[in-house]
């Protein structure tokens, strides 16, 4: 009895000690990851966890943040809500991270909001989506469709295009963005002649296809969710023989290289191109390249927002002095990062101004910069967060 | 013009795939639920290919031979020893199902990834510019039920399993082995799903849970074609063609639904479905 008692106490004893050194200084900094290594997005995730390490990488070497090692916790969302829930749980609540920085589908991205207003973690949302997501805890430095659109349809319609064709996957980032796309068409005269929406999950578009061909639009704009819808639509339209203008809101450079020949001429705008000219750019594709070699996978519009999103995450770290939420949000707004895709600062309604590239894909995959938008404003996205 | 061309490359699609699994469900009585599992070893069969960069015609039958294979030692293994008992065989394959999943997932990751397409872009067909490869997986189709028939109909072993799938004790009785035969329609049934598997790639993506809404369909389109391979082309074309046209006049989403919400109808209303008797 005696025995029991005593061995209870060590325990406890033990424990509150444990507790305590959980709260030193020398403790790292835990970076959540959910993203999607299955489903749609599994085509881009690699390419952002390898952003994230370099990032991680780069910063420990240079001595962390406040003296604080940095370490990434991935965990796959399944690019859609049910995986969310299960990743952001178990991040907020089991690994205790102390913020997210990730993209991923909105869909996720959706799923996973509520669990970060009750886990009070800043959250960094590093994709491209379809804009006016605002949470207390959310910041993004990625585009939104005021920053996406107008370049594609304007170089339609300079080319003579007058009937559009829009496409996407059915969730929040399709219908968003083609929402916007819809307007911003109409509002230039143009004419949408048909949009439609297939599951995310969807393989075959035939019936879509079919619609496409009877409406025989002379663009079409594509909004599916990133990663694999994007290349089997692409595919079976290039197998139906149709011939219009094609621009696509949600492609990146390292999916359009695994889709070959069969994205050749489809137009995309970006923030983040592999050919961008800059000194900065140089720097990182070539530390990207030391780093993972053979292994490497294409950086991309929807992998340099993570490392630019750590970068950020670091200096409001370092200004608030605490990695506590409360002192981390304000910061963010007010600190910058000059990276891969220029200087970036998150200080608009939550939002990044952006420099915007519009670009052709060629044969080999490459994307070729067609025409550059300098600090793009995202527009009003959150006017009511403070 | 092109919506027919639509209708009838989709139903070739579910006859590749549903076929396998309607020679199982006619010789052995049970469901192979590991059909979707099969199928995804093919598709995966087709990328070992692509990255040999061997001929991608070739993911076919080397595709048919692994699922073929596989099937083999997976009736000699876990079928057979459950044959008393039908209900713990299904669950069996359900549960192989999954595992062939797994490791696939181990082997390959989670990612989805992409094959080489044997034929590129459209052909013009009757007046209008057509997806190629649609219409040659018409003509395998074609070609593939002609064969079945050929078998069933025209071989000493085509003649055994139909008198199994009539009536197994009595084939028995005539001194007729019973386990040949099921051991030979399983692994034909595996290769069958596994060739349909490489077939369906190159036009969309391989992922390891490919397989399952590929099964939901097969399965219920065997439930209302009974056993006969006949009315399993009727099943493919009224059913594929509903979902074709719901997809192109309602919506996708609703699209996905009608495989199954119309064989439930139809065994509701006519429990033979689309067998004759």
């Amino acid at each position: 009895m005696n025995i029991q008692k005593r061995l209870i106490l060590a325990l406890a004893v033990s424990s509150v000690m444990l507790a305590m050194q959980g709260a030193s200084a020398a403790d790292p900094i835990k970076i959540g990851i959910p993203v999607g290594l299955s489903g749609a997005n599994s085509v881009v995730a690699p390419s952002v966890v390898q952003s994230a390490e370099l990032a991680a990488e780069e910063i420990n070497a240079k001595g962390g943040i406040l003296g604080r090692q940095v370490v990434l916790e991935v965990a796959d969302d399944g690019s859609g809500a049910a995986g969310a829930q299960k990743a952001f749980d178990s991040l907020i609540f089991q690994k205790k991270v102390d913020v997210l920085i990730s993209m991923e589908t909105s869909a996720a991205r959706n799923a996973g909001l509520p669990i970060v207003s009750r886990g009070k973690t800043p959250y960094i949302y590093t994709s491209l989506y379809e804009g006016r997501s605002c949470n207390k805890y959310l910041y993004c430095n990625a585009p939104v469709p005021e920053q996406m659109v107008a370049p594609i349809v304007d170089k339609f319609m300079k080319d003579g295009a007058k009937t559009f064709f829009l496409v996407g996957s059915d969730y929040a980032f399709g219908r968003g963005m083609l929402a916007f796309t819809r307007k911003y068409i109409e509002s230039k005269g143009g004419k949408v002649v048909g949009d439609e929406y297939a599951p995310m999950d969807a393989t075959d578009w035939t019936p879509i296809l079919g619609k496409m061909r009877a409406a025989a639009p002379a663009a079409i704009v594509m909004s599916t969710a990133g990663g694999a819808p994007n290349v089997t639509l692409t595919k079976q339209y290039k197998a139906s023989g149709m011939k219009a203008m094609i621009g696509n809101l949600s492609v990146d450079e390292g999916t359009a290289k695994s889709m070959g020949a069969d994205a050749e001429g489809v137009y995309i705008t970006a923030s983040y191109l592999t050919t961008l000219d800059t000194p900065k750019a140089k720097e990182f594709m070539a530390a990207m390249q030391k780093k993972f070699g053979a292994n490497l996978k294409t950086p991309n519009d929807l992998s340099v927002p993570e490392y630019d999103a750590i970068y950020l995450y670091k200096a409001a770290v370092e200004k608030a002095g605490s990695t506590e939420a409360d002192k981390v949000i304000p910061a963010l707004a007010t600190v910058s990062f000059d990276g891969p895709r220029g200087v970036i600062q998150m200080n608009d309604q939550r939002h990044a101004p952006l420099n915007m590239y519009l670009g052709q894909v060629q044969a080999d995959g490459s994307v070729k910069v067609i025409e550059t938008f300098k600090n793009v404003d995202p527009g009003e996205q959150c006017p009511n967060l403070k | 013009m092109s919506q027919l061309l639509d209708i009838v490359t989709s139903a070739a699609i579910l006859y590749a795939v549903a076929a396998g699994l309607l020679i199982v469900f006619g010789v052995m009585k049970i469901i192979n639920f590991a059909h979707g599992g099969f199928l995804t070893v093919g598709a995966y069969s087709a990328l070992i290919v692509t990255k040999l960069a061997w001929n991608p015609w070739l993911a076919l039958p080397f595709a048919f031979v692994v699922g073929g294979v596989l099937g083999m030692v997976v009736e000699r293994v876990i079928v057979r020893p459950l044959y008393a008992r039908p209900l713990d065989a299904i669950l069996a394959t359900w549960g192989l199902g999954i595992v062939l999943g797994q490791l696939i997932t181990l082997y390959f990751g989670r990612e989805v990834q992409f094959v080489a397409s044997p034929v590129q872009g459209a052909v013009d067909f009757l007046g209008e510019s057509y997806s190629q490869y649609r219409l040659i997986l018409v003509i395998v189709a074609v070609a593939l039920a002609v064969a079945l028939a050929l078998v069933l109909n025209g071989t000493r072993l085509g003649l055994q399993a139909r008198a199994v799938i009539m009536n197994e004790t009595l084939a028995r009785g005539l001194g007729i082995n019973s386990g040949v035969v099921r051991f030979v329609t399983f692994s034909l049934g595996a290769g069958l799903a596994s060739l349909a598997g490489a077939l369906i790639t190159p036009l969309s993506s391989v992922d390891p849970g490919m397989g399952v809404p590929w099964l939901v369909s097969a399965f219920m389109l065997v439930l209302v074609s009974g056993i006969s391979l006949l009315s399993l082309g009727v099943a493919c074309l009224v059913l594929g063609g509903a979902q074709v046209l719901v997809s192109t006049y309602g919506n996708a989403v609703l699209g996905g639904l009608t495989i199954v919400v119309l064989a439930a109808l139809i065994l509701r209303f006519r429990p033979q479905g689309f067998a004759r008797d």
